[in-house]
C-alpha cells in the first residue's frame, strides 16, 4: 500500500484546561499530569520488545509528564518533513502553556500555517503581542452561546465577556479570525443570535459544529443531543445566514451525525491526511481513538521519529485503505467516499473499531443510534450533564 | 455580495492569513489559510504571485508580455481565476 503524506498537525500541547466544558472530545480519564501514571501509560505504550527505550530527545522531565519545548520543536521538525503543511495548537487550553509562541516560531521557521484553538482565556496583550511576533497565522477563538448566562452555565466558568474582550483584542492585532461554536441541545436554538454574535465581533469566519460525541461529550450525550425539530430549524437558520454573509463571513455548518443516514468521511480516512499529537508524546490517527480505541497500541515520539510511526507504525495502518473494511462497507461503491466512516464510533456504540459507523443505515448496528435518538425524543431523558474535570482532578461521578 | 466581474483597476492582493507557498512534497505551489490549503496550477500561480499590489490591468498586461499573447484575450481567464479565489475569500480588491 503507498503511504500518502500527511497535510495536518493537530499539537495538543496540554490537557489543562480553565473552561469545562460538557461536550470536550479529549479523554474522560485524562492521565493525570502530576501522578506517576502519565509515565506508566507512556511506557507502556513506547514499550519496544528489546525492552528499554532511549529517549530520542535530551529530556528534562516537565514535572507533569508534558512534551519540554525542545520534544515539541522536534516533532514540529518531524512533521514538517513528512510534508505536513498546517499545525493547530490545541488542547486542552494551549496557552496553559508558557512556551507557546516559543513552539508558534518554531513551527513558522519550518514554513508551517499556525494556527491556534483556544477558549482565549489567558490571552492578554502582551501574550497575543508574543504570538502575532513569532508569527501565528490564524486563531480559532472558542465560544459557548450569545447568551452570557448560558455560556457560562456550559463553560462552567465565568468565561463568556472576557472572551468578548479577548476577539476584540485579536482583530486589533490583524490576525484572522475564527469563532467556533460547538452546537448542542442547549444552544442550538439561538443559533441565529450566535451568527449575529460572529458578525458583531467582525469573524472572518464561524465554525457551527454540532457537537460529535467522543470523549466527555459520548458521556454526556443524552443531555447534549439535540431533537430532530432543533436540528431542522437549525439547518434552515444555517442555510439562510451563509446566502446573507456570503463573501463577508465564511459559515460552516457542520450536521449533527446520528440524524445523518450515511456517515462522514472521518478524516478523510484514516492515516490518509491527519495526525496529533497529544501532551504526553502519543501520536494518534484521530485525537479521540486513544480513549475510543482502547486496543489501539499507540506509539511515542519520545520513543519512535514521526516519519516511522506514520509509514511503518500498526496503529496508522490498521485503517488505512479499503482491505480492513467488513461488509457491508466491502462491497459498497462509496467506500472511498465516506471510508467506511468513523473508526472511533465505531467502536464506541459497537465496541469494534472495524465496524462500519452505525450511523450507516446498512450498518447492522444502525439500531443502536436509533436507541439513543427515540431516547432523547421520550419524555425521560435526561438533561444534566457532567462537567469536564481536569487531569490533575479526579473524575466526578455522574 | 461578490461583484460579477473585476474592474481593469482593482488591485487584487491575497486576504489576510493566506499565505502563498511551495509545498515541498510535490514542489506545487499552494495556498495556506485558515484549516485549508489549495492547490494552485501553474495558471493561477503565474496570476496570483503577481497579486502583488498592482492593478488587474497591469497584471494582465505583465502576464501578457511574459509570455507574449494578446492581453485582451488573456483578461477573461484571469478574471475568472480572480474571481473564483475571490469567492473562497482567498484573494480580496482593494
Amino acid at each position: 500500500m503507498t503511504v500518502p503524506r500527511p497535510y495536518a498537525l493537530l499539537a495538543e500541547v496540554t490537557y489543562r484546561c480553565p473552561l469545562h466544558c460538557p461536550y470536550c472530545s479529549n479523554p474522560v480519564t485524562l492521565v493525570s499530569p502530576s501522578s506517576s501514571e502519565a509515565w506508566a501509560k507512556e511506557d507502556i505504550h513506547s514499550e519496544e520488545p528489546a525492552g528499554s527505550v532511549a529517549l530520542r530527545t535530551p529530556h528534562t522531565p516537565t514535572g507533569n509528564g508534558e512534551l519540554t519545548t525542545e520534544e515539541w520543536k522536534r516533532v514540529i521538525q518531524e512533521a514538517a518533513a513528512l510534508g505536513v503543511l498546517q499545525i493547530g495548537f490545541s488542547g486542552g487550553e494551549p496557552l496553559a502553556r508558557p512556551d507557546l509562541a516559543e513552539l508558534v516560531r518554531s513551527a513558522r521557521e519550518t514554513k508551517l500555517y499556525t494556527n491556534l484553538v483556544t477558549s482565549g482565556i489567558g490571552l492578554d496583550d502582551d501574550r497575543l503581542r508574543a504570538l502575532r511576533d513569532a508569527g501565528l497565522d490564524s486563531i480559532q477563538l472558542s465560544f459557548q452561546s450569545d447568551k452570557p448566562n448560558l455560556a457560562d452555565e456550559i463553560a462552567g466558568a465565568r468565561a463568556h465577556e472576557r472572551k468578548r474582550s479577548v476577539a476584540a483584542k485579536i482583530r486589533a492585532s490583524g490576525i484572522p479570525l475564527s469563532l467556533n461554536f460547538v452546537i448542542h441541545r442547549r444552544n442550538i436554538d439561538r443559533l441565529a443570535q450566535m451568527i449575529e454574535l460572529a458578525e458583531a465581533l467582525d469573524a472572518e469566519r464561524v465554525e457551527l459544529a454540532n457537537v460529535q460525541f467522543y470523549g466527555w461529550a459520548f458521556r454526556n450525550r443524552a443531555a447534549l443531543l439535540p431533537t430532530r425539530e432543533q436540528v431542522a430549524r437549525a439547518r434552515d437558520v444555517a442555510t439562510a445566514a451563509k446566502a446573507r454573509l456570503a463573501g463577508q463571513i465564511d459559515i460552516f455548518y457542520v450536521l449533527p451525525d446520528y440524524y445523518e443516514t450515511r456517515p462522514k468521511p472521518c478524516l478523510n480516512g484514516w492515516g490518509q491526511r491527519y495526525l496529533t499529537v497529544n501532551p504526553i508524546g502519543d501520536v494518534l490517527p484521530c485525537p479521540t481513538a486513544s480513549s475510543a480505541i482502547p486496543d489501539l497500541r499507540l506509539e511515542n515520539v519520545r520513543a519512535r521519529d514521526l516519519d516511522w510511526i506514520w509509514r511503518e507504525s500498526e496503529s496508522f495502518n490498521r485503517f488505512r485503505g479499503t482491505e480492513w473494511m467488513p461488509e457491508p462497507c466491502q462491497s459498497c461503491p462509496q467506500r472511498e467516499i465516506d471510508f467506511g466512516g468513523c473508526r472511533c464510533q465505531a467502536a464506541l456504540l459497537t465496541g469494534n473499531a472495524a465496524n462500519t459507523d452505525p450511523v450507516c443505515e446498512f450498518s447492522p448496528d444502525r439500531a443502536r443510534v436509533d436507541a439513543v435518538l427515540s431516547e432523547i425524543h421520550s419524555c425521560e431523558h435526561t438533561d444534566e450533564w457532567t462537567y469536564r474535570t481536569n487531569p490533575s482532578a479526579v473524575a466526578v461521578s455522574m | 455580495m461578490d461583484a460579477t466581474t473585476i474592474a481593469d483597476l482593482a488591485r487584487p492582493t491575497l486576504t489576510q492569513g493566506v499565505r502563498l507557498q511551495i509545498d515541498s512534497a510535490t514542489g506545487k505551489n499552494v495556498l495556506l489559510y485558515p484549516e485549508g490549503i489549495v492547490e494552485l496550477n501553474d495558471t493561477a500561480h503565474e496570476i496570483v504571485s503577481r497579486c502583488d499590489g498592482r492593478t488587474l490591468g497591469e497584471i494582465v498586461q505583465a502576464l501578457a508580455e511574459e509570455y507574449e499573447t494578446d492581453a485582451a484575450a488573456l483578461a477573461a481567464d484571469v478574471r475568472e481565476i480572480l474571481m473564483a479565489l475571490q469567492h473562497r475569500k482567498l484573494v480580496e480588491l482593494t
